[in-house]
């Protein structure tokens, strides 16, 4: 269907936001597209294109809808309102702005609009709606970085009047950078284009792998009308790209081969109503489907993907520590089992995008990235270009959760930019998004673990396959960082644990929350209450007695001598734990077919890269006229990077966080903070921040001659500094600028200290891990299978809470995703690959979410501080796991675990006896 | 393709019958929209529904409540006489989608998209709902039952429209239960849906009863078996032993990632005993 056929009608007349408008379109085109990019409210974000995610939410005459189930034709006459223009004009929307504000409800702030939309039009019905009602209004709303929890807490506090702190490291301030999320004007990666731009698709394979060959491009092109066509024929420089050195193995383009289902062969390139139009099915290709295996076990069979990776095993993870092997036959107990996870997707709901232009001879690209160096290191190599050429200016980034380290959409669009001399965008469709872009690596494990009578851990062994798809991505990290934590956060003084990645014709697995690490805590998690259960200990008084202490050697053969605090994670559980199985017995007692279960996890999670540099550099300034500006170049993608770093920054050099201007990344402008991953910014980049507010504190009370202790207050061009002699002020004209921009300039780098590990993966991989440990508490309906939540209690040792507010969102939302891993969800190429297929959680799917901070700092952190991100899902799965079994008898080994596994389970728990544990 | 957005009912069939090629009817668009941008469908003809005002009405009749094609779920569960006599038809109606959805979406469109696990028609069928349908031969009166015929297929003739739904007025001690079984909380495909409205008399028999059951074959389906394992009991435990065995029996699922056969044909039968002890209790108020 091409629009171009379209007969054009007149123009539908609408109201927006309050003023007419006339927007001449299609009729059927989606409301959400004409009002986006005809009308200009780019407020509207589209998330999925099939009334899934409800991100285009607007008001139609007052009701919340889908703009992307609504066809423009449909709306003439009709009142249509905004985000943007509620926040413009109804005083309700201003509250509900101030709401989210202060309750940290924006995150990333792509389900924002939605969010607010759809509250909007509930708060005028009624204004203090209870908990049911604010859940019923938003059920259609995803939102994948919160948890949903805080976004209930601002739509039923609407209206509140309490104020958030402002301050440095340990104030719950609001995020500096929420305005923009809350009133409609933020823009990610899809929303800056200009009107007009150049649409590129891409052409993909639907075979899960397949040699190709092209047809006559040049008459596809003439007959389309298209600008261009790219292939592999147009890389300019080494059509390859990846994340780890040694293992730069994707194509942006497929060359003769497609390795899995999606994979791009070509790109088109046109004015927007042609592209958009094209049936790419008609495109000239003809595929040859080849032999292609989807799991580990048929990989061997399928002949090599990549050259020196026999059988398509990409590589090996390996750690030793003592005789697991002898421990466990000595051991007075041995708990053993088999355990599998499916991929998971990222599920952020704004697509990859990204808009390129060329200037000169260099090429710039505004895109959604986590690690905007990385990006510029990557199509540099593809493009034969020095790096300098290339620049990377990140827009808002709306999730991201580690997808969104690798290239996806930016090189096509900076190439297209390159060759046309035009600007291009590109915006993923939610099918392309899901279908290619990096997943979980899916897992099948078995472990064993034993120990004495009295509860002491003896050893332990463990086997991990990951399916790390057709290409390498971070699946090396995967392979490395598996071994170093499966132990869990536990004493396991003999230890041998072995992982592989095998490649097979899926979509590459890469880099999501936790690399492996919430897969490995789901095989030893189990087995450890396996091995309480059969002890006769309680269930956590088993692990914390198990629990890593300050002077403990770790599975590497690393000690921490401070900041160990997985045992005051369990201590702050314990009244919780003992409330919970109180509750879950009174529950139980009055029996029926819906039994209440408690189960409690522990987790660990190194910060950072594993044994390798990965630095992080801060640039700070004062200006002539005063200003103090951070460059700061650490992604944030909703976690808080732009507050936190101010935050430490401000305290570091002693002045107030408000009084910072932030200049964001910019690979020209700002220095590079490495990738925002690994639960590393916080502890990497917030460590050079406060080196770099130090320093600069340090020059300037230098200048002053005074002691540390001394009181510095930067503007109205000057610097004034007080301390017991009074106040002395220096006009900052008076003081030989550092350079043309700053009178005062300070940048300064932090990489972790770490060592390598020994053939036996014996070490100091990182510098810090942080600790955690979680409680969930659920239903099961018997009868059904259906797991219905009740409470998840978090307890999580951060070192220091920077910001105990943007932790509990961290928390929150690490929950929420490590509930989707345990109950729902799971990618299967060419079957999952949109929003109502591949099932993420709803408002509803998540319960109540109490946080406890522990803060027992940390040698190496600023001020103490460990990262966090990861760190909050590796408990959740296993917790409710294990709380499935307490419930139902059940154990659940293979996840997800939809209901018909779960009735499964208990269905062979209550047909086979015996085989209880 | 043209998007035409006729004032009448009648201009609507004739614009649906003179059309050649592939027409659709759209009333909130939720599906076809969806399917129409990912090219699934290629129509030469789109005519729009919701511009006809016969459309929206939600009218009382003498023999029961008639519900226009253009009513947006949102609109139907928010009236209190629909809400009262047919419970089981809104709750189905209110899980179609979100909130977001059922602004646009209607129960007329969810029937005529003929999904078999569409939400609200096995809480229809369960109802006796008929279905009005105008053509260029005139109106017909049509069980529900009868409109899907296949996955996306339809009895509807060309240029045949469904212009209402008549929700029939029940009898005294009558209640109507619609449970829907999904793996997440909300905003899911049914893996099973069960529509079930009984009768009883003065003394707690049941004397009629009418079960619908969705998402386990090619179509949503009157279970008759079903009907009879009520009918002339209390609805006591071996009644709804019997209910439930009729249903897994009447079940033919497919595998598929929501749920195995074995699971939907089980679960088919646990819910139908839920949702008859629902309308039951429903009943014995009414």
């Amino acid at each position: 269907m091409a629009l171009t056929d379209i007969d054009h009608q007149p123009g539908i007349s609408f109201s927006l936001n309050g003023k007419p408008v006339r927007v001449d379109g299609p009729p059927s085109e989606r409301l959400s597209y004409a009002l986006r990019e005809r009308a200009g409210t780019r407020d509207v974000k589209v998330g999925c294109d099939a009334g899934d995610c409800g991100a285009c939410t607007i008001l139609i005459d007052g009701n919340p809808v889908c703009a992307c189930t609504t066809a423009l034709g449909q709306v003439d006459g009709a009142v249509i309102e905004t985000q943007a223009g509620l926040f413009a004009a109804d005083p309700i929307a201003k509250d509900l702005a101030a709401s989210f504000q202060r309750h940290q409800a924006a995150q990333c702030g792509i389900c924002t609009p939605g969010m607010m939309v759809s509250a909007v039009a509930l708060l005028r019905d009624r204004s203090k709606p209870d908990q049911a009602a604010v859940e019923d209004a938003l059920g259609g709303v995803l939102c994948r970085c919160t948890g949903y929890r805080k976004i209930i807490d601002a739509v039923m506090d609407c209206g509140g009047t309490t104020a958030n702190p402002v301050g440095g490291v340990g104030t719950p301030m609001a995020r500096v950078d929420g305005l923009p999320k809350v009133s409609g004007t933020e823009r990610f990666a899809d929303d800056v284009a200009a009107e007009g731009t150049l649409v590129l698709r891409l052409v993909r394979c639907p075979h899960h792998r397949a040699g190709f060959e092209l047809g006559d491009l040049d008459a596809y092109k003439l007959r389309t009308g298209l600008d261009l066509i790219l292939t592999v024929a147009d890389v300019p420089g080494d059509n390859r790209f990846g994340v780890i050195p040694g293992f730069e193995d994707q194509p942006i383009f497929a060359d003769g081969e497609t390795r899995f289902k999606g994979e791009a062969v070509a790109a088109v390139v046109g004015s927007a109503d042609i592209v958009n139009a094209l049936d790419l099915t008609e495109f000239p290709v003809t595929y040859t489907p080849l032999p292609h295996a989807l799991l580990p076990k048929d990989a061997a069979g399928i002949g090599d993907m990549h050259k020196g990776r026999d059988g398509n095993v990409m590589c090996r993870g390996f750690v030793k520590r003592g005789d697991a092997s002898a421990a466990l036959q000595s051991a007075a107990v041995v708990a053993e089992g088999s355990f599998s996870t499916g991929f998971i997707e990222h599920g952020y709901i704004e697509p990859e995008a990204a808009v390129a232009r060329r200037v000169g001879d260099r090429i710039e690209v505004q895109c959604c990235t986590q690690a905007p160096v990385m990006n510029q290191d990557g199509i540099a190599i593809l493009m034969g270009l020095p790096k300098e050429s290339v620049r990377i200016i990140p827009t808002a980034v709306g999730g991201g959760f580690g997808s969104k380290l690798d290239l996806t959409a930016q090189p096509y669009v900076a190439l297209a930019a390159w060759v046309l001399n035009k600007p291009v965008r590109v915006t993923y469709s939610r099918i392309e998004s899901i279908s290619t872009s990096t997943k979980r690596h899916p897992s099948e494990i078995t472990m064993r673990i034993g120990a004495d009578a009295d509860g002491t851990i003896v050893g332990a062994e463990f086997d991990g396959i990951f399916n790390t798809g057709a290409y390498a991505s971070w699946g090396p990290t995967v392979a490395n960082r598996v071994p170093i934590h499966a132990s869990g956060p536990y004493k396991t003084p003999n230890y041998l644990a072995r992982s592989a990645g095998i490649h097979t014709n899926t979509a590459p697995s890469g880099a999501f929350r936790g690399f492996g690490v919430p897969q490995s805590a789901l095989a030893q998690e189990p087995l450890y209450d396996d091995l309480a259960d059969a002890l006769g200990i309680d269930r956590l008084e088993f692990r914390r007695r198990n629990a890593l202490r300050n002077g403990d050697p770790t599975v590497t053969g690393q000690v921490f001598e401070t900041g160990m605090g997985i045992v005051e994670c369990f201590d702050v559980l314990e009244p919780h734990w003992k409330r919970a199985l109180a509750d879950a017995a009174t529950a139980n007692a009055k029996g029926g077919t819906v039994r209440r279960g408690v189960g409690i996890a522990g987790g660990w999670y190194g910060c950072g890269n594993t044994s390798l540099s990965n630095p992080s550099t801060i640039r700070a300034g004062i200006t002539l006229d005063g200003h103090v500006v951070l460059h700061q170049g650490a992604m944030d993608i909703g976690q808080g990077a732009n507050t936190v770093i101010a935050q430490i920054f401000a305290t570091a050099l002693g002045v107030p966080v408000d009084g910072i201007d932030i200049v964001g990344p910019d690979t020209d402008v700002t220095p590079d903070a490495g990738k925002t991953s690994a639960s590393r910014q916080t502890f990497v980049t917030g460590n050079a921040a406060r080196l770099c507010g130090e320093a600069m504190r340090a020059r300037i009370l230098r200048l002053a001659n005074v002691s540390g202790d001394a009181e510095i207050s930067v503007g109205d061009g000057a610097i004034r500094v007080r301390d017991d002699g009074g106040e002395r002020l220096f006009p900052l004209d008076t003081l030989t600028p550092d350079n043309a921009t700053y009178v005062l300039e300070s940048v300064e780098s932090y990489d972790p200290p770490t060592l390598p590990l020994d053939e036996n993966g014996q070490g100091v991989p990182y510098a810090v891990f942080g600790t955690t440990a979680q409680i969930a508490e659920l239903e099961v309906d018997l009868e059904l299978g259906t797991v219905k939540l009740l409470k998840i209690t978090a307890a999580h040792d951060v070192g220091k809470a920077i910001n105990p507010l943007l932790v509990e969102g961290q928390v929150q939302g690490g929950v929420a995703q490590g509930i989707g891993l345990a109950l729902m969800e799971e990618f299967l190429p060419g079957r999952t690959e949109n929003l109502h297929d591949y099932l993420i959680p709803t408002v509803g799917d998540v319960p109540p979410i109490e946080t406890l901070i522990v803060e027992s700092g940390d040698e190496h952190g600023p001020y103490g501080a460990k990262g966090l991100g990861e760190h909050c899902l590796i408990p959740t799965a296993p917790a409710i796991l294990n709380a499935i079994k307490h419930a139902s008898g059940a154990r659940v080994a293979h996840l997800p675990a939809t209901p018909d596994r779960v009735r499964a389970a208990i269905l062979a728990q209550t047909q086979s006896p015996s085989a209880k544990n | 393709m043209r998007f035409e957005s006729p004032a009448t009912v009648a201009e609507a069939v004739t614009l649906l019958n003179e059309a050649t090629g592939t027409v659709y009817p759209m009333a909130g668009g939720t599906d076809l929209l969806v399917r129409l941008r990912s090219g699934f469908v290629e129509p030469d003809l789109i005519v729009d529904l919701k511009r006809i005002d016969a459309l929206h009405m939600i009218v009382q009749e003498a023999d029961g409540l008639r519900v226009g094609a253009a009513v947006p779920s949102a609109e139907l569960n928010e009236h209190a006489d629909a809400l009262a006599g047919w419970p089981g038809v809104c709750e189905a109606t209110g899980l179609i989608g979100s909130t977001q959805v059922q602004g646009r979406c209607t129960m007329v469109g969810n029937l005529c998209n003929a999904s078999p696990a569409a939400d609200s028609v096995p809480a229809l069928v369960a109802a006796g709902a008929i279905a009005r349908v105008v053509g260029p031969n005139g109106t017909r009166d049509v069980p529900v039952e009868e409109i899907p015929t296949a996955p996306g297929r339809t009895s509807l003739k060309k240029g045949e429209i469904i212009e209402s739904v008549l929700l029939p007025t029940k009898p005294a001690h009558s209640g109507e239960a619609y449970l829907r079984f999904i793996p997440r909380t909300e905003m899911d495909i049914a893996v099973v849906g069960v529509g079930i409205s009984l009768t009883l008399d003065d003394s707690g028999i049941c004397t009629d009863a009418r079960v619908g059951l969705g998402a386990v074959a090619a179509t949503v389906l009157l279970v008759e078996d079903a009907a009879k394992a009520l009918i002339g009991t209390k609805v006591d435990d071996a009644a709804l032993d019997a209910l439930a065995a009729a249903c897994s029996a009447a079940a033919s699922p497919i595998n598929d990632k929501r749920g195995t056969i074995e699971f939907r044909v089980e679960i088919a039968g646990t819910l139908a005993r839920r949702a008859a002890k629902i309308a039951l209790a429903r009943a014995q108020q009414n």
